[in-house]
């Protein structure tokens, strides 16, 4: 009877779960006929932040910063600005804090506005505040993933390709700042991998590198391109699958003094 | 199952126009738009529960051909558990999903199939974070086209 019932399980569970299909166990990535999907997919904050988390507690609300934000006719800036502001939110949804939420929800419709999508964003960010005053954090995060995708799929309907790179880039930028910081004030090895991301920068370079000049005219872009390229060499794990102290440190102050030069600029 | 999905469409808040026909499924503005929303409700089961994974909103879509793989680049990080869900219109597609690693060895996961044949997905837990590649294809018994839709989720 037990081995009845053994081999029933056994045939439910390999008809749902089996083991993967047919496919050629290894693929050479430089085969000149692959066909690559160009859509890059930045990673969310939090999705990093899952993972350093299971590795133990860490301390969110340290990176929570009051910022102000100062709008321009600059869009390019406005854009990096926008994707920065989530990922902040992010933050602010992964230590628990209503009052920075709320605030960054405001900031987000704000800067939705100049970039001209508020009419898209504004039941979102209005549910980032209402759910962050209720502590419905699961809510928040959902939310503020549909504001970041609204923003990029409006950018994308309209041909503002550029500021659909800019967004993502200033998102990836924000939670970066902030995963370097927590590695820098609680170092470990295991949990530095996180950083390991060489081809992820090779495609923002490439994707801020093919952006018309005019979208990333003066200082501040410089800066941009001169932190990514300083990034790309630093952001690589060595044979042990670490990233040293001393490049986490360099990570953290490289990201830290960019995202001030966006807000300050 | 078409409740479920009607459901979904609404919920989702997704726009689209009448159907000309009774019958027909509501045309969505965009036929991936349609096809995301099938590997949507595949996903649901895996986005409840103690276990759940979270979806992100970002996807992909495109139109293959049977037999031309498409590779899609993405970055995953250690000790999360990822799952990718692949769907294509036709129940007769056979999609295929697998996962590579940046030196393009196929990774060890776990396949579902959902009831028709239209939609699979994998799950994998990366044993180091870096970049990896989802290879999304069909069975070479189809003929046409299909456009399709990959979401992913993590834990």
């Amino acid at each position: 009877m037990t081995r009845f019932f053994l081999f029933l399980a056994v045939s439910v569970l390999s008809s749902q779960w089996g083991l993967a299909q047919e496919a050629p166990v290894k693929i050479d990535l430089e085969d000149p006929n692959l066909v690559f999907v160009s859509d890059s997919v930045i990673p969310i904050p939090l999705e990093i932040f899952a993972s350093l988390d299971k590795m133990g507690a860490q301390d969110w609300g340290r990176q929570i910063e009051s910022r102000d934000i100062r709008l321009d006719a600059n869009r390019s800036r406005t854009a990096m600005l926008f994707g920065l502001v989530v990922s902040e939110g992010f933050i602010g949804v992964q230590a628990q804090d209503k009052e920075s939420v709320r605030r960054l929800g405001r900031d987000v419709l704000a800067l939705a506005r100049s970039l001209g999508v508020s009419a898209e964003v504004e039941e979102h960010a209005n549910a980032i505040v209402n759910g962050a005053g209720r502590g419905e954090w699961e809510m928040v995060r959902q939310e503020l993933d549909k504001t970041r995708q609204t923003v990029i799929n409006k950018m994308k309907e309209l041909r503002d390709d550029e500021l659909v790179a800019l967004v993502s880039l200033g998102g990836w930028l924000g939670g970066t700042e902030a995963l370097a910081s927590v590695l820098r004030d609680n170092y470990s090895a295991e949990g530095s991998d996180l950083l390991n991301q060489p081809e992820l920068i090779k495609q923002l370079k490439l994707d801020f590198n093919g952006l018309p000049k005019r979208a990333r005219r003066g200082d501040l872009f410089t800066q941009v391109s001169q932190t990514l390229e300083h990034l790309e060499s630093l952001m690589r794990s060595d044979d042990t699958g670490a990233i040293s102290e001393g490049k986490v440190i360099e990570i953290s102050l490289a990201t830290r003094n960019l995202v001030e030069a966006i807000y300050e600029s | 199952m078409r409740v479920s999905l009607f459901a979904l469409i609404l919920v989702s808040g997704i726009t689209f126009t009448t159907a000309q026909e009774k019958d027909e499924l509501p045309a969505l503005d965009n036929p991936h738009n349609y096809i995301k929303l099938l590997a949507q409700d595949a996903a649901l089961p895996a986005l409840q529960g103690e276990e759940k994974f979270i979806l992100r909103e970002s996807w992909w879509s495109g139109r293959m051909e049977p037999g031309k793989a498409k590779l899609i680049q993405v970055q995953l990080f250690r000790r999360n558990a990822y799952q990718f869900w692949l769907a294509v219109p036709n129940r007769n597609g056979e999609p295929i999903i697998n996962v590579y690693d940046s030196e393009g060895n196929l990774i060890p996961s776990e396949s579902l199939n959902f009831e028709g044949t239209n939609i699979v997905s994998t799950m994998i837990q990366p044993e180091i974070t870096g970049v990896y590649y989802i290879r999304v294809s069909l069975k070479t018994t189809i003929e046409s086209p299909q456009d399709w839709a990959v979401i992913y989720a993590y834990r």
